[in-house]
C-alpha cells in the first residue's frame, strides 16, 4: 500500500479513537456545565433536563475568576521563559560536556520532581518566606515554579544539546563564522523543536500548580488552580467544575495552536536540507 | 578533565542545577531529618529511628510501594509505546498532519483534575459507558467500574495525560533522523520492525528516556488522579503519605514521603536503564 | 549559604517564637473594638460555603463597616498555608476555620493567640465539641451531624435498618446498594466508628488504655470483613452522595449540613431523605481561631465574637440547618428532628480515634 493510502487509512482510525479519547468526555463537559441548578442532571437521563447558561454567568461573575485568568495567563509564560534561561546552561553541560559523574548529576537535576506535594507546599514555602522573596507575591511564586519545574526544561533541552549536530558546527567554525553566527546556524535548528517543548511543557505545569501558588498567593494572589481546586475539591460540584474547565481550554488550546506552527516551522531536518 | 574545564562545567551547572540543589537539597533533607524524628513542625525533636521501625512493620505500606510501582511502572510503559507508533507517523509533514498533531496532544491542555472528574463522570455506573454497554447487548446490567481494584481507570488516565507528553518528546527526536538511513536501511531488506529497532530506536533513546523518566515519577507520586479514580483498597504512596500528615503524623508521613522520593529515583533510573538495555539489542553502550 | 537557608528555615519553623504584632492581651474591649475598626479588614479562610459566607459576613460589614475577606481555597491548602506561615512576623491569616478532629493534632499556644480572656463575654459559646477541647484558643461555630442518607424511591422509611444487624440485612437483600468512605471526610468513619461501638460493646469512651480497648474490637472487624463482598467502599463524602443522586447507590452516610447545602445548590437529588439510627452517628464541629502573626487582630477577635453570638447562630440553625454553637440560640430549624437528634453521639477521643481507623485500615480495607 502506499504511504498516502496508509495515511489515510491511520486518519480515520485516528479520528474513531479520538472520538472516544477527547470528544465524548467533551462533551459531557458541555453538557454539565449546561445544568441547571433547579435540577440536578443523574446518570439515567442522557441530556440535563433543565439546562439553562446559569453556571456560566455565574462563575463569569465570580469574582475571582477573571484576575485568577490575568495571574495565571502572565505567571505561567514567565516561568516558562526564566525557566528555559536558567535551564540552558545546566542543558548545554549535560548534553554536550563529558565530565565524571554526568550521569549521577543528571539523576540529582531530577530532585524537584520526586520531592512529594506537600513537601514542597510547606517545607519550601516557608523558606521561600524566611528568604523575604514573598514581599512581590509574583516574584516570588514565579521563583518557586522556575525552581521546581527546571527537570523538564533541563530533561528536554538536555535532549536537544544532544542533537546538534558536530559536523554542523566544525563546518560552521571552519567556514570562519562568529561565535553567534554559529549558533544561529548549528545550534538554534535542533534546539528550536526542543525550546518549544520545553516552553510548553513548563507552561502547562505552572498553569496546574496549586500547592505553592496557593499558599504564597493567597489571598490577594488568586491563580486558576485555586479557582479549580476549591471547586472540585470539597464539593466536586460537577457543573462548576465543568464551566472552569471549558473557559481554560480556550486559552490552551489557542497556545497550542501557536506553539505548533512554530515547532512545524523548525523542523531541523528540513534546516539540514535532508528528508 | 583541567581545572578549567571544571570551572566552566560548573559554572554552567550552576544557575540550573546549582539552584535545585540549594532549594531543593534542603527541603529533601529536611524531609529525611523529619523521618527520622528531627526538625519536628509542631512537637519536640530527637532523634529516632521508631517511625522506620514502625512503618516497615505496616502492611499497608508495603502495598503501597508495590501499588505505586506498579502504577508509574506500567503508565510510562503505555505512554511510551502508543506515542513511538504515532511520532513516527507523523515524521513527515503530510495533509491533516498539522490537525493531528494537535488533537493528539490536547489532553495536555486539560488541568489533571478534570480530566479526573469527566472520566469518572464517563464511567459512573449509570454513565454512558454503562448505558452503551448494555444498549450494545454486551452486558446485562451496570457494572461498578469506578475506583476498580486493578488500577486500570488510572492506568487509562495516566496514559491519557502522558502520552501527548511522551509524543512531543520523540516527534522531534524522531525528526532528527534523516531519511537516507532509514532509505537505506529499506534498500538493504529491512522490514518496519527491523527499521524501528535497530535505527529509530536507538537514535532516540535519548527522548525515550527522558519521556520515561519523567513519566514514571509523575505517575508514582500520583495524588489527585489516586484520590478521585484509584482503588479504594490500596493507597498510593502520595495518598498514604497525606493519611499520615492529615493526622498530624508528620514524621510517619515524612518516612513515606522519603520512601517515595527513593522510589521515584531509583526506579527512574532502573527503567531508562532497562530501556537503553532492551532497545540496543541487550548491550548497555 | 545553604547552611544559613537550613538553619534559618529549620529554626524558626521549630521553634516559633511568639510574633507579637497586634497581641490582645492586656487590652480592654473598647480599645480592641476602636483597634479593629482602624484595621478595616480582615480576611477569614474557610474552605467550604464560600459564596455564603461571604452573603453572611454582608451583615458583620453592615454592623462594623469592617471589611471580610473570604479567599478560595481548600481543607488542606488553607491548613498547610498556617502552618508555612508559622514562622513569618506578620501573615495572611486572620481568621481561618478548621474542623474540630484537627484540634488534636495541632500545638494550639504555637499557633494561635488565647482569645477567652479577651472576648467580652464568653458564657454560652461552645468552646468543646464532642469531648475536643478549645482550651481558649478554639471557638466553635457550626455543628453539624452525621447520619444516612438514603433514596426514598428506593427505601421505605419503615425499612430503614437502625442497628448493625439490620444493615447487615439490608446488605445481604440488596448487595452492593450501601457505601461508605474511609477518608476525605467523616461520614463514613462515623458510621464505621459506631459500628464497631455497638457491636464491641466496650466503652469506647472510656479511660481504658488504648491497647485494651482496640483488642476488644475484634467482633466489630469480623463483621465488616464479613459482609465485605455486600457494601461499597466510596472516594470520599461527596463520592458516596454523589453516587446516591445518581441511582447507583440507594443508602450512605453523610453530613446533615453539606447534604442539605448540595441539595439547595441543585448538585444532588431533592428527594433524597436523611434519618440518624437508633445505633446512633456522630455530630461534630467546626471552630474558628486567630492565628499568632494575625495582621488584622482587633478585627479578627470582633469578628469572632459576632460569629459566635446567640443572634447569629440562629441565623445558621435557619439557614443551613446547623446544630449552633451557642447556648441561647434557637436551634428548631435543624434537618433532623429532636426525636433522632437524641441519637447523635460524640466522637471518641484521640489518639483510640486514630488508632481505630488505622485498624480499619489494616483489617478491613486492605483486606477487600
Amino acid at each position: 500500500m502506499s504511504q498516502s493510502t496508509i495515511n489515510k487509512i491511520l486518519l480515520y482510525v485516528l479520528i474513531a479513537v479520538c472520538a472516544l479519547w477527547l470528544v465524548i468526555p467533551f462533551t459531557m463537559a458541555v453538557l454539565w456545565s449546561l445544568v441547571d441548578p433547579a435540577e440536578p442532571w443523574t446518570a439515567d437521563k442522557l441530556l440535563p433536563p433543565v439546562m439553562s447558561t446559569y453556571r456560566w454567568s455565574h462563575m463569569w461573575a465570580n469574582s475571582s475568576l477573571k484576575p485568577a485568568l490575568i495571574n495565571s495567563y502572565i505567571l505561567a509564560p514567565s516561568v516558562a521563559v526564566v525557566t528555559l534561561i536558567l535551564a540552558a546552561p545546566t542543558a548545554y553541560a549535560f548534553g554536550r560536556i563529558q565530565f565524571p559523574g554526568r550521569e549521577v548529576v543528571k539523576l540529582i537535576a531530577l530532585l524537584p520532581l520526586v520531592v512529594p506535594g506537600f513537601v514542597t507546599a510547606v517545607f519550601f514555602t516557608s523558606i521561600i518566606f524566611q528568604m523575604g522573596l514573598h514581599a512581590s507575591r509574583f516574584g516570588a511564586i514565579l521563583f518557586a515554579h522556575s525552581v521546581i519545574l527546571m527537570p523538564y526544561a533541563i530533561r528536554i533541552l538536555t535532549v536537544s544539546f544532544e542533537q546538534v549536530r558536530q559536523d554542523h558546527i566544525d563546518a560552521a567554525r571552519d567556514l570562519g563564522a562568529s561565535v553567534i553566527e554559529r549558533w544561529k546556524v548549528a545550534y538554534l535548528p535542533a534546539l528550536k523543536p526542543g525550546i518549544m517543548a520545553a516552553l510548553l511543557i513548563v507552561f502547562i505545569q505552572s498553569i496546574e500548580e496549586f500547592a505553592i501558588a496557593f499558599i504564597v498567593g493567597s489571598p490577594s494572589f488568586v491563580t486558576v488552580p485555586t479557582l479549580l481546586f476549591s471547586t472540585l475539591g470539597q464539593d466536586f460540584v460537577r457543573p462548576n467544575a465543568a464551566v472552569l474547565a471549558l473557559i481554560l481550554i480556550v486559552p490552551n488550546v489557542i497556545m497550542m495552536l501557536i506553539l505548533e506552527r512554530l515547532l512545524k516551522s523548525a523542523n531541523p531536518s528540513l534546516s539540514s536540507g535532508k528528508g | 578533565m583541567t581545572l578549567r574545564k571544571w570551572v566552566t562545567v560548573i559554572a554552567l551547572l550552576t544557575p540550573g542545577l546549582g539552584l535545585i540543589i540549594a532549594m531543593i537539597g534542603t527541603v529533601v533533607y529536611m524531609a529525611i531529618a523529619q523521618s527520622f524524628g528531627l526538625y519536628s513542625l509542631l512537637g519536640d525533636s530527637e532523634f529516632s529511628t521508631e517511625f522506620w521501625d514502625k512503618m516497615l512493620g505496616r502492611r499497608a505500606y508495603y502495598k503501597s510501594v508495590k501499588y505505586s510501582l506498579y502504577i508509574g511502572t506500567f503508565s510510562a510503559i503505555l505512554s511510551v509505546a502508543l506515542a513511538y507508533p504515532l511520532a513516527i507517523w507523523l515524521r513527515k509533514p503530510f495533509k491533516g498532519s498539522l490537525a493531528v498533531g494537535a488533537i493528539l496532544k490536547a489532553p495536555l491542555l486539560v488541568p489533571g483534575l478534570v480530566a479526573a472528574f469527566l472520566f469518572i463522570n464517563v464511567i459512573s455506573y449509570n454513565g454512558i459507558l454503562n448505558q452503551f454497554m448494555q444498549w450494545l447487548g454486551l452486558w446485562d446490567e451496570p457494572h461498578r467500574l469506578q475506583n476498580d481494584r486493578n488500577g486500570f481507570g488510572i492506568l487509562v488516565l495516566q496514559t491519557w495525560k502522558q502520552m501527548p507528553f511522551a509524543l512531543l518528546l520523540l516527534t522531534s527526536a524522531v525528526q532528527g533522523i534523516s531519511d537516507d538511513i532509514l532509505d537505506a536501511a529499506r534498500d538493504l531488506g529491512a522490514g518496519t520492525f527491523a527499521r524501528f529497532r535497530k535505527i529509530i530506536a536507538p537514535m532516540t533513546i535519548s527522548a525515550m528516556q527522558a519521556a520515561l523518566v519523567i513519566i514514571f515519577i509523575g505517575a508514582v507520586a500520583d495524588f489527585s488522579f489516586q484520590v478521585i479514580a484509584g482503588p479504594t483498597n490500596r493507597q498510593s504512596l502520595a495518598q498514604f503519605m497525606v493519611f499520615f500528615k492529615d493526622s498530624g503524623r508528620w514524621h510517619d508521613a515524612a518516612v513515606v514521603g522519603v520512601t517515595l522520593m527513593g522510589a521515584a529515583l531509583f526506579g527512574s533510573a532502573l527503567l531508562a536503564v532497562a530501556a537503553r538495555f532492551v532497545l540496543k539489542g541487550g548491550r548497555l553502550k | 549559604m545553604l547552611k544559613k537557608l537550613l538553619s534559618t528555615g529549620i529554626a524558626v519553623l521549630a521553634t516559633a517564637s511568639v510574633a507579637m504584632s497586634g497581641s490582645l492581651e492586656g487590652k480592654s474591649w473598647e480599645e480592641i473594638l476602636v483597634e479593629a475598626k482602624a484595621e478595616g479588614e480582615l480576611t477569614w479562610f474557610i474552605w467550604y460555603f464560600q459564596d455564603e459566607f461571604r452573603d453572611v459576613a454582608k451583615a458583620f460589614t453592615a454592623e462594623t463597616g469592617i471589611k471580610v475577606n473570604i479567599p478560595e481555597g481548600t481543607a488542606a491548602g488553607n491548613n498547610d498555608k498556617l502552618l508555612a506561615e508559622m514562622g513569618r512576623e506578620t501573615g495572611d491569616i486572620d481568621v481561618i476555620s478548621f474542623g474540630y478532629e484537627n484540634v488534636h493534632a495541632w500545638p494550639l499556644a504555637k499557633l494561635f493567640q488565647k482569645i477567652d480572656t479577651v472576648l467580652p463575654d464568653i458564657t454560652g459559646r461552645k468552646q468543646d465539641v464532642t469531648g475536643i477541647a478549645g482550651e481558649g484558643y478554639v471557638f466553635a461555630y457550626w455543628g453539624n451531624q452525621t447520619g444516612i442518607a438514603y433514596d426514598p424511591d428506593m427505601v421505605a422509611q419503615a425499612d430503614l435498618p437502625q442497628t448493625p444487624e439490620d444493615f447487615a440485612a439490608f446488605w445481604a437483600e440488596n448487595p452492593g446498594k450501601f457505601g461508605f468512605n474511609y477518608v476525605k471526610g467523616g461520614s463514613g468513619p462515623s458510621f464505621f466508628h459506631n459500628t464497631l461501638r455497638v457491636l464491641s460493646g466496650i466503652d469506647y469512651f472510656g479511660d481504658a488504655p488504648v491497647e485494651e480497648k482496640l483488642a476488644g474490637l475484634g467482633a466489630g472487624i469480623d463483621f465488616f470483613n464479613e459482609h465485605a463482598e455486600n457494601y461499597v467502599i466510596t472516594a470520599s463524602n461527596i463520592d458516596s452522595a454523589n453516587r446516591l443522586s445518581d441511582r447507583e447507590l440507594w443508602m450512605v452516610p453523610a453530613w446533615e449540613d453539606h447534604l442539605a447545602g448540595l441539595q439547595n445548590r441543585g448538585e444532588v437529588r431533592k428527594e433524597l431523605q436523611y434519618y440518624i439510627p437508633e445505633m446512633g452517628m456522630s455530630g461534630g464541629g467546626n471552630g474558628v481561631a486567630i492565628p499568632q502573626n494575625a495582621p488584622h487582630s482587633a478585627a479578627a477577635i470582633v469578628f469572632i465574637d459576632w460569629l459566635t453570638s446567640a443572634d447569629v447562630q440562629t441565623g445558621f440553625n435557619s439557614r443551613f440547618g446547623t446544630a449552633p454553637a451557642h447556648a441561647n440560640s434557637d436551634d428548631s430549624k435543624a434537618l433532623v428532628s429532636n426525636t433522632q437528634r437524641a441519637f447523635s453521639q460524640a466522637w471518641p477521643s484521640q489518639p483510640f480515634k486514630q488508632n481505630v481507623e488505622d485498624l480499619f485500615v489494616e483489617e478491613v480495607v486492605l483486606n477487600r
